[in-house]
């Protein structure tokens, strides 16, 4: 790996170029020889700046409680140039640094949920044209997905190609309902995206 | 790339992905020429981390790893370990670095970029930390697809998300947006945890969270440009809007609302005017009224003198503190014993508990009605009558002590009057008041009755102008007694106070009132009185014991308003359950000054001098009905 040297010092400000055109300037927080990974947090643009500028002793400070920063774990061969930008402190607290599985799990969980639910409105098979209506149908009416259909308040219809003509089923309080919808959000989305969708 | 379903791995367990053991990535699939192959037993490096977490971690992996290893125990210094401490090796504590980082992401929505350039987002799940930490992605999609199969951003077809595993050898790069790498607080519960799902304020509070965020001005989303604005409003500064107009064309809704269902209907009659200038004149008094109540002084503009005590929850919260809730107070209690509420009137008289007044029973008709029939009687009688009823009711003993009650409540007025006539309509009082009282309004046309006779039979000494005078504010207690004692009064009272929207307290009055006239010499006829006029609708009165001559029109009026009865004459010029009565002009109860005039159906005859004195106030000003509910009308007839 190249410039093993320097991807040691943790706490060193570089900036990077990947193979895979990728640039970012970030402080080290830890580097493990043996898979070659690179941990690194992107700082803040106005930290960045602050350690271009003064490249004081201290350099970029700790990450502060509750602080939140993007991490880059990057594999060391992928990067194709970096330079150092500055020398700053271990920006990890070895001695603070705990571990709550159970609060990570418990995220992961809720993350897992959510996704799981936005995952509900994304129908298999079905072109992004049809997504965008449901997208918007979803703002004002409870729907589903049932194959490339898309159900709304479980009792009216749209079929491909959704269009009004499309809407089928339900009370006709309802499927008029529908129906005026789908006109407007289709008239609003070749109004914005003209010629965007087939 | 197909990314295979985790086949397990050789060796040993993944740093944090264990969920109670169920989760179990052991290794990668051949398939991708992974390291699948790769059976060396490395020294499972267990990720160490500190405290408690770190024993579930050996706990559950407890099955797979012969050794715990304490990576940190070397040099890290951070990653204390109370494992046993077999040091991996001088770059052991990067690595411990390097699991606590991954162990940080596990939750978090991460990019994984790989080698040939796609980009698969997803929900970190796991790493193989013994390995070359391959990443397990959860929940993934390609974002981008890099491989020369696709160069397009998006598929054509949206996919679902799946569950995927990057082994080492593709991985690049995983770029995890916001997380919190430095140190964690302690965990305090969901507020700790769920920083980036809900902040909830009191998590925001607890935790110190230093970290400002920037913040954007909200600019709409592309394309909703043509969304209505929320208040469009003209020069005027009206809103231009009409939402059920705009419901209907977009839509197709009919609105079916109709205002007049859910209040009551405004009757824009040619006297309009007078009773929004007169319900306008009694908003500002109200408004501008002197209160000690630092809410209502606030309300009113009115500064009650900076107290620095008062936060926020004293000066803003509707909750009472100072008061003793635990106990129920009826409506009444609340109100001083002087009555000085209309409303509170018939509750007030109440206080002392005489059930019998309290309930508005038929008996309470009966014996108002029988009460009226006295007072009927007494009032055709003219001057004889007085004594005829008095007699009766002088039997109406029991109430007396209601009587007391209300006598002396009503002597906290500033009647003088009052003394007079406590000894005798105070038999009456008692009868008639109960069902007086018992509905407030209809109470006291009763109780007016009852004194009637009494009144009549003793002669109102102190019925004079004094009576005119009665304001407004009286209690409608007051009014029974009082306008038995001042028939004049009563009428004008009245007038204010139904002005006031106050209950026509004193219809009782009336008829002791005008019997009280009746013996009065002093006429109080009010000369700006209107003159009394017939009410053609008003029903004829025919009283249950008939003690006196049916009233031709009266009779039922006695007992209760028809709905388009202007005049709730109770007793002289006491309108009782007045409305806003569009009619009122029209059928407005014209007290004659001619006690001859009875069939008015509201005038009793009975009190020539003292008809006159009560129509008077009654008729000068509108009279302002209560929506007619009234079943009963407990006023006199006259």
């Amino acid at each position: 790996m190249e410039a093993g040297g320097e991807e040691f010092a943790i706490g060193v400000v570089i900036s990077a170029k990947t193979t895979l055109g990728e640039e970012f300037e970030g402080q080290i927080v830890a580097f493990d020889r043996p898979s070659n990974l690179l941990v690194i947090h992107i700082l803040p643009k106005s930290l960045m700046l602050l350690t271009r500028i003064s490249i004081s002793q201290e350099g970029v400070g700790r990450a502060e409680r509750g602080e939140r920063r993007n991490v880059r774990v990057l594999k060391a061969n992928y990067i194709r140039e970096f330079s150092v930008v500055s020398k700053g402190d271990d920006p990890l607290d070895p001695a603070g640094c705990m571990l709550d599985l159970n609060a990570i799990y418990a995220r992961e969980d809720a993350a897992l949920r959510q996704a799981e639910i936005e995952a509900e409105r994304i129908g298999v098979g079905v072109t992004p044209e049809a997504q965008s209506i449901f997208d918007a149908l979803s703002k004002t009416l409870p729907v589903q997905w049932d194959k490339t259909d898309i159900v709304v308040m479980k009792e009216v219809r749209v079929r491909s190609p959704y269009l009004p003509e499309n809407v089928s089923g339900g009370t006709a309080a309802a499927n008029e309902r529908v129906k005026k919808v789908i006109d407007f959000e289709r008239k609003r989305l070749h109004s914005r995206v003209p010629g965007q969708f087939s | 790339m197909s990314w295979m379903a985790p086949p397990p791995w050789p060796t040993s367990s993944m740093c944090p992905s264990f969920h109670g053991g169920a989760y179990n990535q052991r290794g990668l699939n051949t398939g991708l020429g992974m390291m699948s192959h790769q059976q060396q037993i490395a020294p499972p490096s267990r990720g160490s981390v500190n405290g408690f977490p770190h024993r579930k971690l050996d706990r559950e992996g407890s099955g797979r790893h012969e050794s715990k290893i304490n990576l940190v125990r070397s040099s890290s210094g951070g990653f204390t370990n109370s494992e046993n401490g077999i040091k991996l090796g001088h770059g052991s504590h990067s690595r411990d670095r390097l699991i606590y980082v991954l162990t940080q992401l596990i939750g978090h929505h991460v990019d994984v970029h790989v080698k040939n350039g796609s980009i698969i987002s997803g929900i970190f799940h796991a790493t193989n930390s013994d390995k070359d930490f391959g990443v397990v992605l959860k929940m993934a999609q390609v974002i981008k697809d890099g491989s020369a199969r696709g160069q397009r951003y998006a598929d054509d077809v949206v996919k679902k998300p799946e569950t995927m595993i990057i082994p080492a050898r593709e991985l690049v790069q995983v770029f995890a947006k916001d997380v919190a790498l430095g140190v964690d607080e302690l965990p305090k519960g969901p507020g700790h945890d769920k920083r980036k799902d809900l902040l909830i304020d009191s998590a925001i509070s607890r935790s110190h969270y230093l970290e400002e965020r920037e913040l954007e001005r909200w600019a709409p989303d592309e394309g909703d440009s043509e969304c209505i604005e929320l208040e469009k409003y003209d020069r005027k500064g009206n809103r231009s809007w009409d939402q059920f107009e705009t419901n209907a064309a977009l839509f197709g809704v009919k609105s079916t609302f109709n205002e007049e269902i859910y209040t009551t209907k405004l009757e824009r009659g040619p006297h309009m005017r007078e009773l929004e200038k007169h319900a306008s004149r009694i908003a500002r008094e109200i408004e501008g009224e002197d209160t000690k109540d630092i809410h209502l002084a606030e309300e009113r503009g009115l500064f009650l003198g900076d107290d620095l005590d008062h936060d926020e929850e004293i000066k803003y919260s509707a909750v009472r503190r100072d008061t003793d809730n635990s106990k129920y107070k009826p409506p009444f209690a609340k109100i001083p014993s002087s009555t000085c509420h209309v409303d509170s009137f018939n509750r007030t008289v109440n206080i002392d508990p005489k059930d019998s007044l309290a309930c508005s029973s038929k008996m309470d008709e009966e014996s108002s009605s029988h009460i009226f029939d006295d007072t009927d009687a007494s009032a055709t009688i003219q001057t004889n009558s007085v004594s005829q009823p008095t007699s009766d009711h002088l039997s109406d003993r029991p109430l007396s002590n209601d009587e007391n009650r209300l006598d002396r409540k009503l002597s906290k007025e500033s009647n003088e009057n009052m003394d007079n006539r406590k000894l005798q309509p105070e038999n009456n009082l008692s009868d008639g008041a109960r069902p007086l009282i018992s509905e407030g309004l209809d109470g006291r046309p009763s109780s007016s009755h009852a004194y009637e006779p009494s009144s009549s039979g003793q002669g109102f000494k102190s019925r004079e102008t004094p009576d005119l005078t009665v304001s407004v504010k009286h209690p409608s207690a007051t009014e029974p007694v009082t306008s038995s004692q001042r028939p004049g009064s009563s009428t004008s009272s009245t007038s204010e106070r139904i002005a006031a929207n106050s209950a026509a307290s004193a219809p009782g009055l009336s008829p002791s009132s005008s019997i009280g006239s009746l013996t009065s010499e002093k006429s109080t006829l009010n000369p700006n009185a209107k003159e009394f006029k017939l009410n053609p609708n008003a029903k004829s009165f025919t009283p249950s014991a008939s003690l006196r001559p049916p009233h031709p029109t009266s009779s039922d009026a006695s007992y209760y308003y028809p709905n388009n009865m202007p005049a709730a004459p109770l007793g002289p010029g006491l309108p009782v359950g007045m409305g806003f009565p569009p009619a009122y002009g029209a059928q407005s109860v014209m007290y004659n000054t001619q006690p001859g005039a009875s069939p008015q159906g509201y005038m009793h005859p009975a009190g020539p001098q003292y008809g006159q004195q009560m129509m008077m106030g009654g008729q000068t000003r509108p009279v302002y009905y209560y929506a007619p509910e009234m079943q009963q009308y407990r006023g006199r007839n006259f």
